[in-house]
Parts: structure tokens; sequence; C-alpha cells
């Protein structure tokens, strides 16, 4: 009876290729990883804008940071201000809005002389690549706009990116004071501890004000 | 000789300010390191000279007004004290130094900012769960197929 053989043998055909599409799915599942963001070179103890030729602005008068923009990233976002926790750790945006950055308040304002810092997550669980996911691309030379709440645009050129530990976090170079109105962005980088649920390093951007 | 006299001590004068502006010049405060994450311990010095007394350095800042005395003679002359930052608000606060005999000593400041670095990332979750699921449910349904074929074929082998 040939459809009797037919029937069968297409039946086969289908089962087989049904089973090798479920464990090519389930192969996919179970090793499929998030993407991970650029990491650029290990940081330097010294400032990256010691010996550039950059001629920095005159500093503006403080005012609240209302927006960022990092046209070669792509990137515009609303800043939020932040400080910081009880145990004295910077605070970040809220997780479920890894689409703003963060604007250390305790700090310079952008603009201002001194060193202003922006934080901002480089992803959630949630929604994956978040607003900073790409930060280590940065190379010098590049712009940074702030917009600010007295109607100025405030902008940096970067003078140089490093990751650096979270154990060997480079303090005084992100937030030591000084006359030089400059800018300090931060996110995370390096490897992922999946068991403390954390990157183990961090990266910073130095740029500093241009007219 | 009046214009002699005046021309002397003019000059005697210019020679006195020339050799003591350089002293004057070093009493000076600074605050090392000039930035200390909450809880640091950080050393105010100034250049006063011990022999007139303690110095004493008011701090302020952020909701902070305190006066801290020198404890010891600084390695490299003047005064020093410590300075532990722990319950400090986050900001920066000046130092100014008075030293033993009323004299400023001038100021410095310094920055107490947050303890290391930001917790900016939580590793992005690759939600995985539609591909298990989808997997799991096609090789569910081709193992049931299988089992259906296996028991038809077996029927049909028994059949007389």
């Amino acid at each position: 009876m040939p459809t009797g053989d037919r029937m069968p043998r297409a039946a086969v055909a289908l089962i087989a290729l049904t089973g090798i599409a479920g464990g090519g799915l389930l192969a996919v599942g179970a090793t499929r990883t998030p993407p991970r963001p650029p990491q650029p070179a290990p940081g330097t103890v010294t400032d990256p804008a010691t010996g550039r030729t950059t001629v920095p602005a005159t500093p503006l008068p403080r005012a609240t940071p209302l927006r960022i923009t990092i046209p070669t990233l792509d990137v515009t976002a609303d800043l939020v201000p932040v400080a910081a926790s009880a145990a004295g750790e910077l605070e970040v945006p809220p997780t479920h809005r890894p689409t703003v950055a963060g604007w250390y308040r305790l700090g310079a304002s952008p603009g201002e002389a001194g060193n202003a810092v922006v934080v901002g997550h480089v992803d959630s669980r949630e929604t994956g690549p978040a607003v900073f996911f790409a930060l280590g691309r940065l190379r010098p030379g590049d712009r940074i706009h702030i917009t600010r709440s007295d109607t100025q645009v405030a902008t940096f050129a970067v003078d140089g990116v490093g990751s650096y530990p979270k154990t060997g976090f480079p303090t005084g170079l992100v937030y030591g004071a000084g006359t030089v109105p400059r800018l300090r962005l931060i996110t995370c980088g390096g490897r992922f501890d999946e068991r403390a649920h954390s990157y183990l390093d961090n990266v910073v951007v130095y740029a500093t004000l241009i007219p | 000789m009046k214009a002699q006299s005046v021309l002397g001590s003019a000059a005697l004068g210019v020679g006195l300010g020339t050799l003591l502006l350089p002293a004057a010049a070093l009493a000076d405060t600074t605050v090392s390191p000039a930035t200390t994450p909450v809880g640091g311990t950080v050393v105010l010095t100034s250049t006063c000279n011990p022999k007139s007394g303690d110095a004493l350095f008011r701090v302020t800042g952020p909701d902070r007004d305190q006066n801290v005395r020198s404890t010891t003679a600084a390695a490299g002359g003047g005064l020093s004290a410590e300075l532990f930052t722990a319950g400090f608000t986050l900001g920066t606060y000046t130092v100014t130094a008075t030293c033993g005999d009323g004299s400023s000593s001038g100021n410095a400041t310094f920055t107490v900012t947050p303890i290391g670095g930001a917790p900016a990332g939580a590793g992005a979750d690759p939600d995985n769960t539609g591909f298990l699921a989808a997997g799991g449910t096609l090789v569910g349904a081709a193992a049931t197929g299988a089992a259906l074929l296996m028991r038809r074929r077996r029927r049909a082998g028994t059949r007389p």
C-alpha cells in the first residue's frame, strides 16, 4: 500500500525536522549571552587632560543640567540629580529608568569650575543596553553637550577614556576640585560578576569645557 | 645728611622686606589629600611657627563649622592635625588656619566624595525563555510523534 508507506516516511521526516529545530532552539536558549559593552583600555592615574592642547573655556555660573547629548554615540538623555546613598556610595538613576543619566548634585554643575560628574547605567536586566552602554567607544576629541537650566549649552571635548577596577576607583581624578571646568562620565564595565550581579569595573570619560 | 638718612632707612626697609617676604609667603595651609571618600582621613597642615602655640583650623562647609586644634609638629615644619571625615556631608570644605600668635595662615579646600565607583549596571538578561519554551514544545511534539509512529509500527507488525 503506497499511501501507507509514504505516510510514515513523511511523518518520520517531519518528526526529525521538528526534533532538530526544537533541539536547536533549546541550544540557543541555553547558550545565548547578552551583548557586552565596549571596553576601553585600563585607565591611568593621571588626568588625560595633562599635556593636551585643549584650551578650556571660561567657567560658567552654576546651573542645573537638564540634558546630555553625545552625537558620536547617538545618545540624548535627560539628566536627574543624584547624590549618595547612606553608605556613601554614589547614587545612580532608578533602574526602571535606564535611559536617563544622573548628575552628582553635590559637586560642580557642568560648565562650572571644577569637576562635574554624570553617571549612567550601562545596561538593565529588563531592557538590555542602557544610556551609557557605548561610553567606552568615545575617543579624545569627541564632543559632549550639556543643556543647562539657564539655556546655555556647555560643550566638552573628550580628553580620554579609561577603565578602572571598582576597588581602585580614581576618586581624586573624578571628583577633584579645581578652577578648570571639567566633566566626568561614569558607567560600569569590565567583567560581569553573575553571583554579585555587578560589573567589576567602572568606565570613566574625562572631558574639558571648550569655547 | 637728612636725605642720606632717609635713603638709608628706605634701603633698610626694602632689604628687610625682601628678607621677610619669603617667610610671609610660606605662611600657608594645605590639606592632604585634597579629595577623600567620606570616612577617610585628611591631614591639615599649617606653616605656623610651633613656638607660637597651637594652630587652630576652622573647617567650614555643607552644614559644618568646627574648629580643630593642631596636635603634632609637621615633618616639614609647621603644625598639623588629622581630620576624620566619617559622618561628613559630601561636598567641598574650606579650612582656615590661625596661628598661636593670632596671625592668619591662609586657607585651603578639600572635597569629601562618595566611596568607590558607581553601581551603574545590572547585567542585561538575554531573556531566553522564549527560545527554551519553543524548543521544548518542538522537542516534545517530536517525541510524541515518534512514540505514536512506533506504536503504529508495532501494531502493524502484530496484525495477522
